[in-house]
């Protein structure tokens, strides 16, 4: 269990129940029990671009995608060109980018206290890629696979 | 450990003075552990620096807990200080939301906290433990009072909503059962014999009697409905005067439908240390603190100074801010050190002239997410309906944590709860919402433990800390492996400039670890600036 985590005295029974009640309040479907066996906390199954943008990023990005400003800057992601590149906007969700953590897990395995954020699988980071780069004003061309995010995945250093 | 009282001719305390007068702190403090007085932790006593080089300056960055300390103490030496912070209050995360107060978070949305008075909530810190000596110290130099903050409630909840038809069992009943089935088991297993090789002949019968008194069993060795098990978890009908008062002893939950609860997971949280008794919080709310601090150093502090730029040669540090009171006027402040108590979320996009490692480290570091909820309702009937004094309960529900008010008990007026602080993905889905929605959640998972809550409910705020323009996350959220191979390089000094915080600690998401931070990394500054010699 990370030190971080206790400290702030988040601990509690159950997460794993936790985590499927606040997907299921956000009308997002829950999670399959873990093949392994192995205690599964914070896994939010597939689900559209739309509905992930709307239970997780913008808290960070805001609703209409513009970000926001105040002594750092979250980056919107209407009209911003990086998102021209699918694997950035992948490789992004999946290691995160400075402050912004990483959604591409592994699901934290402590059933306790979890700080870490969703983990998401392919075929949610395929979703929001695709979901941001033809929202918000922005028209960018072509799409990202869920076999694609695998393979980006594959070619990731061990976390 | 050795009795207290004289040691030789003289007592312990005049001993540690003057190990303390002779070789400072440090070793004044490694000889209290030596002597048993103190665990280990980093906090080493009041810090000594000797006087600063003559005409010496530092600049210190954020008025958090961190940068306060930082600042209270150079200019203690000597320094000249000053200290640029982006809010116009001091205290950072070390803050109290009362009535009256405003808070407008990233995106716009603005909230008026309408408690009534005395009521509040900490959106961020709310309990410092016994050991944390550097808070409760300095709490101490700066009068701000002190009250016991219950983290342990036997009578508070623990909630699993899929277990027990959703009805939340009290924590007493929930250890009691625990500790006592566990107990049976382990005896049955002794009395066996199955554990000679472990347990010898003459051990044998002192390990049933304790196992008997730990987990409350009968004569018998069975922890079952009577008056043993009752003493720890209650009784179906309490002992009384007169007449009346003959005790029925209540009935404990079966081994395999508490197991199967998982409430048992939450019942170590009063074990870790950290969460020891004693507990403390500030009387007032935990901003009493950073208030404090703030009154201490006046106009040392200039506050709506948003930092945009840093940058050091040999002989200072330039740093250029934004005056958010000024229209946002570029200004340039000067010093010959600087202390950065940026958070890292923030710092990571500010342009700063250090060296490789240090930006590495910098851009190495996510922000963990936390929400805080505070609900005020008509009346405290936590309190009146179920004799909840303050504590905590826990729950698999996305709130996380009810936490109860640790004063004011008894009052008649309003009351307010800490009706949700949660981490993670719960955290992540409540920051995705926006405050009122925020508050109605948890509202509304708040009634499946206090049904009370729908006509009780008056008003809430909510907190949601990567929408706080001052941090844009909770805490630093070192991975193990992003820890080992940055930490080293955040931490040391960079020519003139030196990074503090709890980002900077192993004590992260706690006040002590920017406290000890802040006086670890200005020890080391303030052997720089004396070797550098006078006006350097």
């Amino acid at each position: 269990m990370s030190r971080a985590a206790i400290l702030h005295g988040g601990r509690r029974a159950g997460s794993t129940a936790a985590a499927l009640l606040a997907a299921l309040a956000l009308g997002i479907a829950p999670a399959h029990a873990d093949r392994s066996g192995a205690r599964h906390a914070t896994a939010v199954v597939a689900s559209t671009g739309e509905s992930l943008y709307r239970s997780i990023c913008q808290g960070c990005h805001m609703p209409d995608g513009r970000g926001a400003a105040g002594a750092g800057l979250y980056p919107a992601l209407a009209g911003d060109a990086a998102l021209a590149s699918t694997e950035f906007v992948a490789l992004t969700l999946l290691q995160g980018r400075r402050n912004m953590p990483a959604f591409g897990g592994p699901p934290d395995p402590d059933p306790f206290f979890n700080p870490n954020p969703p983990a998401l699988n392919d075929e949610q980071i395929a979703a929001v890629v695709n979901y941001v780069r033809t929202h918000f004003g922005n028209r960018f061309k072509g799409s990202i696979s869920a076999a694609q995010v695998q393979a980006l995945r594959a070619s990731l250093p061990a976390r | 450990m050795r009795e207290p009282g004289p040691i030789g001719a003289m007592t312990r305390r005049e001993l540690l003075a003057m190990i303390g007068r002779t070789a400072g702190g440090a070793a004044m403090y490694q000889a209290m552990a030596g002597l048993g007085l103190a665990p280990e932790t980093s906090y080493a006593g009041p810090v000594q620096l000797d006087a600063a080089p003559p005409g010496a300056s530092v600049l210190v960055l954020g008025a958090g807990i961190a940068g306060m300390v930082a600042a209270l103490e150079l200019r203690d030496a000597g320094y000249r200080v000053q200290v640029l912070e982006y809010n116009a209050r001091p205290g950072g995360r070390n803050w109290t939301l009362r009535g009256g107060d405003r808070y407008t978070e990233l995106g716009g949305d603005a909230q008026e906290c309408r408690f009534d008075p005395g009521l509040y909530i900490n959106p961020g810190p709310w309990r410092l433990p016994y050991h944390h000596y550097g808070m409760l110290s300095y709490c101490k130099r700066l009068g701000v009072a002190l009250e016991p903050f219950n983290q342990i409630n036997y009578n508070a909840y623990l909630h699993n909503s899929k277990a027990f038809g959703g009805k939340p069992q009290r924590l007493r009943t929930v250890r009691a059962d625990y500790h006592g089935h566990v107990a049976e088991l382990l005896a049955k297993v002794v009395r066996q014999g199955v554990l000679e090789q472990s347990v010898s002949a003459e051990d044998r019968e002192r390990l049933l009697e304790s196992l008997r008194a730990w987990g409350a069993l009968d004569k018998d060795f069975r922890y079952v409905q009577g008056p043993e098990s009752s003493d720890r978890r209650g009784w179906a009908v309490h002992p009384g005067g007169g007449l009346s008062g003959t005790p029925v002893p209540s009935e404990p939950v079966a081994l395999s439908e508490l197991l199967r609860s998982n409430l048992w997971t939450a019942l170590m949280m009063g074990d870790v240390y950290d969460m020891q008794p004693s507990i403390f919080q500030p009387v007032g709310g935990m901003g009493r603190v950073g208030e404090a601090f703030g009154r201490e150093l006046g106009g040392l502090i200039r506050y709506n100074a948003r930092v945009i730029r840093i940058d050091q040669d040999e002989r200072g540090v330039s740093v250029t801010y934004e005056d958010a009171a000024a229209g946002n006027a570029r200004q340039t402040a000067r010093a010959d050190w600087c202390v950065c108590t940026i958070p890292l979320s923030i710092l990571g996009q500010i342009p700063i002239q250090v060296g490789g490692p240090m930006l590495e480290a910098i851009a190495a570091c996510p922000y963990a997410a936390a929400v805080k909820v505070g609900l005020q309702f008509k009346r405290r009937f936590w309190e009146e309906d179920e004799q909840i004094y303050g504590g905590i309960t826990y729950t698999d529900l996305p709130i996380e944590t009810i936490g109860y008010p640790n004063h004011g008990f008894f009052g008649s007026g309003k009351g307010v709860l800490l009706g949700a602080y949660c981490f993670g993905p719960d955290a992540t889905a409540f920051t995705a919402m926006a405050p009122e929605e925020r508050v109605a959640k948890a509202v509304e998972y708040g009634a499946e433990i206090h049904p009370q809550y729908a006509a009780e409910f008056d008003s809430g705020v909510a907190v949601a800390w990567h929408r706080s323009p001052f941090t844009m996350g909770c805490f630093g959220n070192w991975s193990e492996a992003a820890r080992a191979q940055h930490f080293r390089a955040l931490c040391e000094i960079d020519g003139r400039i030196v990074l503090a915080g709890e980002h900077a600690s192993d004590l992260p998401a706690w006040q002590e670890g920017a406290l000890t931070s802040a006086l670890d990394a200005i020890q080391r500054l303030h052997r720089r600036a004396l070797a550098a010699g006078a006006k350097a």
